[in-house]
C-alpha cells in the first residue's frame, strides 16, 4: 500500500529538476514534501500524476508502475491530485465539477442514458447522490448551482480538494492547499484534511507554509535542488541545521523560515489570480 | 450578477419527482406546434419549402459540429468533408456512375457509417493538436476531400460532378419534390437534435464539458480524453453524412463545388453567431444563416455586403451569439412546464 519513488529522475532540456531520489511514502500519515523555489517539489507530483514524463526512475504503487501509464490511467488507479493554481472547470457548475469525475464508471452506459427513457434521471440521481455527499463534508451544498469560476478563492481551493477526494482515492496529493489562504481559512483547511486521512491512504502535501507544515505533517521530507535533503517529523526537521541553510542561505531560526515562507505564499496568490483570469473561456 | 444569474438552468431536482401535470402541458404544447408546423410548411410556395428544407439541413450539419466544436471545444474547419462523404456516398451508390442502384434507406446508414469512420480517422491524429493548429489540420482535411472528388475523375467525374441520381423512395414512397423531403427531414432534425440534447445532459456531455474547460485537469480526474474526442468527432461526422446523403437525394446532381471552405465556414458561423454550445442556438443560427442571404436576395450585387454587415452587427450587438448560454433547452423546457 506505499507509494514508492526509485531512483527518480527528470531532466527539462539541459536542467536537472529532479536528480535521482528515492522517497517512501505511508499510507495512513500526511507526509509533507518541502522545500525552496526550484526544489522540484511539483516537479514530483506532477510526474506521479502523469502530466510529465518520467526521464528515468520508477513509480511503485500497488506493484503497478505508474510511470508506464497514461494520465488517465493513473488516475484510475486511485491517484488524485490538486494543482497549485486551481484548475477547475469554470464554466461549469460546482455540482457538474464533482459529477464528471464518475465519467469512467458511466461512459460504458452512455448508449442507455441516451436512448432509454427514465435511465438518464436514475443515473443522475444516483450521481447527484454521490455530489451531495461530497458537498456538504466541505460547505458547498449552497453553491450547488454556481458556476465554478464564480466561487471565492477559498471554495474554490475547497471544489478542488472536494473533486480530488471523490472517488475515494487511494493517494492524494495536494501542491499548495494552503497558498493565498488567510489564518481563519488555512485552520479551516488544516481540520479538513486532518479529516481526510485514512489508514489506506497515502496523503502528500507540498507546502510552503512552515507553520501548516510543521503542525498537520507526520512525516517531511525535505528537497533541495532535486536531492532529497532531510527526512524526519516536524520536530526533527525544524532542529536541523542544513534545512535552514537551504531555505535562507545561512543558518537562522525558524521563524526566519516562517517569513521568507509567508512571502512566498502571497506571491502564489498573485499568480493564481492572474491564471483564473487569463484562463477564462473564449468563445471558440 | 448574482450566483443565481449566472447558474445554469439545468438543475437537477433532487427528489426526481415527477409533475405529471405540467409534462402534460409541455407535451401538448410541442405536439400543437409540430403539427402546425407539419400543415403550414407544405402549404407554403415550393420556393419557401426549398429554404426551409435547407434550413434543416445546415440545422443537422451544425447539430453535429456542436458536439465536436462546441461540446469539446475542438475548432473543426473541415466540418464539410463528412458531408461531402455522405453526399459521394449516395451519388455513387444511387446512380448510373457504376450503374448501382441502391435504395435510399441503406445508404443513408452507409453514408452515416462511412462519414463517421472518416471523422474518426481525422480524429486520431489530431488528437495532440488544439485550436489553431486543430483549425488548420482541419481545414486542410475539408480542402483534400474535395480536392479528392475533383480530381479523382474516373470514380467522382471530378469537376462536372455526378448528374442523373436516382429519386429516393422511403417505405415505397417516391421523395420528389422539396415537401416529400421536408417530411423526412423534419423528424431526422429532431432526431438529431433530441440525441445532441441528450448526449450533451449524459455524463458523456459533461466529459466534453470537462475537457473543453481544461483538457488537463479533465485527464487528471480519470476522462479518457482520446476517447472522449474520438466519440465526439465519430458521432458529430455521422450527423454530417447523414445531412450528405439526403443532401444528395434531395438535389439530384453532386459537384466539387457545393463542399467548398465557405460551406465549411457557414456551418460554424452558424454555431458562432446562434450562441457556441447551445442547441437552442445552433436552430436559431440555422435559420438566421440560411434565411437572410434568401431574403437579401433582392438586393442582388450588395447582397454578400449586406450579409456580412448582419453578421458584424449580430456579434457586436450580442457577442455570445443570438442566444444566450443558459437559454437551452431545458429553460425552453422549463418554461413550458416540464419538471
Amino acid at each position: 500500500m506505499t507509494l514508492r519513488f526509485v531512483g527518480l529522475r527528470k531532466r527539462f532540456g539541459s536542467l536537472i529538476a529532479i536528480d535521482g531520489v528515492d522517497l517512501v511514502f505511508e499510507p495512513g500519515k500526511i507526509t509533507s514534501i518541502i522545500g525552496p523555489n526550484g526544489a522540484g517539489k511539483s516537479t514530483l507530483i506532477n510526474m506521479c500524476a502523469g502530466s510529465y514524463k518520467v526521464t528515468s526512475g520508477r513509480i511503485l504503487f500497488e506493484d503497478v508502475e505508474l510511470q508506464r501509464l497514461k494520465k488517465h490511467q493513473i488516475a484510475g488507479h486511485g491517484v488524485a491530485r490538486t494543482y497549485q493554481n486551481i484548475r477547475l472547470f469554470d464554466g461549469m457548475t460546482v455540482q457538474q465539477n464533482l459529477e464528471v469525475c464518475l465519467f469512467s464508471s458511466y461512459l460504458g452506459r452512455t448508449f442507455a442514458e441516451v436512448f432509454v427513457p427514465g435511465v438518464s434521471q436514475r443515473f443522475k440521481n444516483e450521481r447527484a447522490a454521490l455530489c451531495r455527499e461530497a458537498l456538504a463534508r466541505f460547505g458547498l451544498t449552497r453553491f450547488a448551482e454556481t458556476l465554478a469560476a464564480d466561487l471565492s478563492y477559498g471554495n474554490q481551493k475547497l471544489l478542488e480538494i472536494a473533486r480530488a477526494t471523490l472517488l475515494n482515492p487511494k493517494v492524494l496529493m495536494l501542491d499548495e492547499p494552503a497558498a493565498g489562504l488567510n489564518h481563519g481559512e488555512t485552520d479551516h483547511l488544516k481540520e479538513t484534511l486532518r479529516s481526510l486521512v485514512r489508514p489506506d491512504r497515502v496523503m502528500i502535501i507540498v507546502e510552503h507554509d512552515m507553520s501548516f507544515v510543521m503542525t498537520l505533517s507526520d512525516h517531511i521530507f525535505v528537497l533541495h535542488q532535486g536531492r532529497l535533503l532531510f527526512e524526519g517529523t516536524p520536530a526533527e526537521v525544524q532542529a536541523n541545521f542544513a534545512v535552514q541553510e537551504a531555505y535562507l542561505g545561512s543558518p537562522g531560526d525558524v521563524d526566519g523560515i516562517r517569513v521568507a515562507a509567508r512571502n512566498r505564499a502571497n506571491r502564489v496568490r498573485l499568480r493564481s489570480n492572474a491564471n483564473i483570469e487569463r484562463r477564462r473561456p473564449a468563445p471558440v | 450578477m448574482t450566483s443565481e444569474a449566472t447558474s445554469r438552468a439545468v438543475s437537477i431536482d433532487p427528489g426526481g419527482k415527477i409533475h405529471w401535470l405540467g409534462r402534460v402541458r409541455a407535451a401538448a404544447v410541442i405536439v400543437a406546434m409540430l403539427v402546425a408546423l407539419v400543415y403550414f410548411v407544405p402549404s407554403l410556395p415550393t420556393y419557401y419549402v426549398r429554404i426551409i428544407d435547407m434550413v434543416l439541413i445546415y440545422l443537422l450539419l451544425a447539430t453535429g459540429l456542436n458536439m465536436v466544436v462546441g461540446y469539446a471545444g475542438l475548432l473543426d474547419l473541415g466540418f464539410i468533408a463528412f458531408y461531402a462523404i455522405g453526399a459521394y456516398s449516395y451519388a455513387l451508390l444511387a446512380s448510373g456512375q457504376f450503374d448501382i442502384h441502391l435504395p435510399f434507406g441503406p445508404i443513408l446508414v452507409v453514408g452515416g457509417g462511412l462519414a463517421g469512420m472518416a471523422g474518426v480517422l481525422l480524429g486520431i491524429p489530431v488528437l495532440r493538436l488544439r485550436g489553431d493548429y486543430l483549425a488548420i489540420v482541419t481545414l486542410g482535411f475539408g480542402e483534400i476531400i474535395r480536392l479528392l472528388m475533383n480530381n479523382l475523375v474516373s470514380v467522382t467525374n471530378g469537376p462536372q460532378g455526378i448528374s442523373r441520381i436516382d429519386q429516393p423512395f422511403l417505405f415505397g414512397f417516391p421523395l420528389k419534390t422539396p415537401r416529400d423531403f421536408f417530411f423526412i427531414l423534419l423528424p431526422i432534425a429532431i432526431f438529431a437534435v433530441t440525441l445532441a440534447w441528450r448526449l450533451e445532459c449524459s455524463i458523456l456531455g459533461l466529459g466534453w464539458a470537462a475537457i473543453r474547460e481544461d483538457q488537463d485537469a479533465a485527464r487528471g480526474i480519470g476522462i479518457n480524453t482520446t476517447l472522449a474526442k474520438l466519440l465526439a468527432f465519430g458521432l458529430s461526422a455521422t450527423l454530417g453524412g447523414f445531412a450528405g446523403v439526403i443532401f444528395a437525394a434531395f438535389q439530384r446532381f453532386v459537384d466539387p463545388v457545393s463542399f467548398s471552405f465557405w460551406e465549411s465556414l457557414t456551418i460554424v458561423l452558424i454555431i458562432v453567431i446562434g450562441g457556441v454550445g447551445n442547441l437552442v442556438g445552433v436552430v436559431v443560427g440555422a435559420a438566421v444563416l440560411i434565411v437572410v442571404p434568401e431574403l437579401l436576395r433582392e438586393y442582388s450585387e450588395y447582397r454578400m455586403l449586406l450579409y456580412g454587415c448582419a453578421l458584424v452587427a449580430i456579434i457586436l450587438v450580442r457577442p455570445g451569439g443570438i442566444v444566450g448560454r443558459h437559454h437551452n433547452p431545458a429553460w425552453i423546457m422549463q418554461k413550458l412546464g416540464w419538471r
